[in-house]
């Protein structure tokens, strides 16, 4: 008896956590992707297209890491950013097996981020970019 | 103590309608702007000091097209934190003000008034506004207290009598 339960409940958390694996590439293609991803812009104030990282969703469990999937303008997945804390990393933690948006990734930016809504202290922010022109397609 | 908040472009209409609203006479907002680079490293409001007389209107624009800023003044009814304005003047917080947006504040009590940026407190985003002159009615000087600031905080605040005697202060790298 209970041992079915647990199993209904494993596969009932298995199910609804398929489709929101940021391994899925077909998945995350376009926006929006499905939840538990969020806009970010509708948890936080900030506007809906950031420039050099789109417009940006995230699992808000795996917060403040991410994966952020940010897209172009026309929806089309361009990066997978990371966001983590200085603080946190001075202090021992580590941020491991993170999920990636696209297996496809042209080029990595690493660069620090004095903080804004949803990740408030300084961070870095690790940028995956997908496709030689995603640069350019977050850019504004 | 008026405050008044506008939202960019979406509210284009409303501003102007505000503005001529204003009393005839009364003078130009002094401006303080948000601003930060273009990936974030780095965010201030400039002026980062600024003296003004009583009853001066002071408007915080965000300049800064991928970030949030907030103008919030550091008061026990706001987030329980220690008092850094007169004792007599009413505490204000603009909120997020997402790029183009602003928020305008009329100061009447003298004395000095620090506020911070909400998401930027840790990263020495603060500023110090010098409403009159020591020896006014009613003025108070600095809080003398560190209370819970972040250190990135404490050290970016001018000393008054500087900020009195330039009128306004940029940020050090800015200046
Ligand atoms: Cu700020």
């Amino acid at each position: 008896m209970f041992h079915r339960m647990i199993i209904a409940a494993l596969g009932a958390t298995l199910f609804m956590a398929a489709p929101a694996s940021a391994h899925d590439e077909e998945a995350l293609r376009n926006a929006p992707p499905a939840a538990p991803y969020a806009k970010v812009s509708d948890l936080v104030a900030l506007p809906d297209f950031l420039p050099g990282l789109g417009m940006l969703y995230v699992d808000p469990a795996t917060l403040p890491a991410g994966p952020f999937l940010g897209y172009d303008r026309d929806g089309k997945l361009a990066a997978t950013i990371y966001m983590t804390p200085i603080e946190a990393l001075e202090s021992g933690t580590s941020f491991d097996d993170l999920g990636v948006g696209s297996h496809n990734v042209s080029a990595v930016d690493i660069y620090y981020n004095a903080g804004h809504p949803g990740v408030d202290k300084p961070h870095a922010h690790v940028v995956l970019l997908h496709g030689e022109d995603a640069r350019a397609r977050l850019a504004e | 103590m008026i405050t008044r908040r506008q939202f960019g472009r979406v509210a284009g209409g409303a501003l102007a309608a505000l503005a001529s609203r204003r009393p005839v006479g009364a003078a130009a907002p002094r401006d303080i702007e948000m601003r930060g680079t273009a990936r974030g490293e780095r965010v201030w409001f400039a002026p980062l000091a600024i003296a003004v007389a009583p009853g001066a209107m002071l408007r915080f624009v965000n300049h800064d097209k991928g970030n949030s800023h907030t103008a919030t003044t550091y008061h026990p009814a706001i987030f329980d934190r220690p008092r850094r304005i007169p004792s007599g003047a009413a505490p204000w917080d603009s909120d997020f003000l997402l790029p183009g947006a602003s928020f305008e504040v009329t100061l009447s009590v003298p004395g000095v008034y620090d506020y911070y940026c909400i998401p930027h407190e840790h990263a020495g985003m603060v500023g110090r506004i010098v409403v009159g002159r020591p020896g006014d009615p009613g003025w108070e000087g600095p809080a003398g207290d560190a209370g819970d600031l972040p250190e990135a905080a404490l050290k970016a605040f001018p000393r008054v009598a500087e900020i009195l005697a330039k009128g306004r202060i940029m940020p050090e790298d800015l200046a």
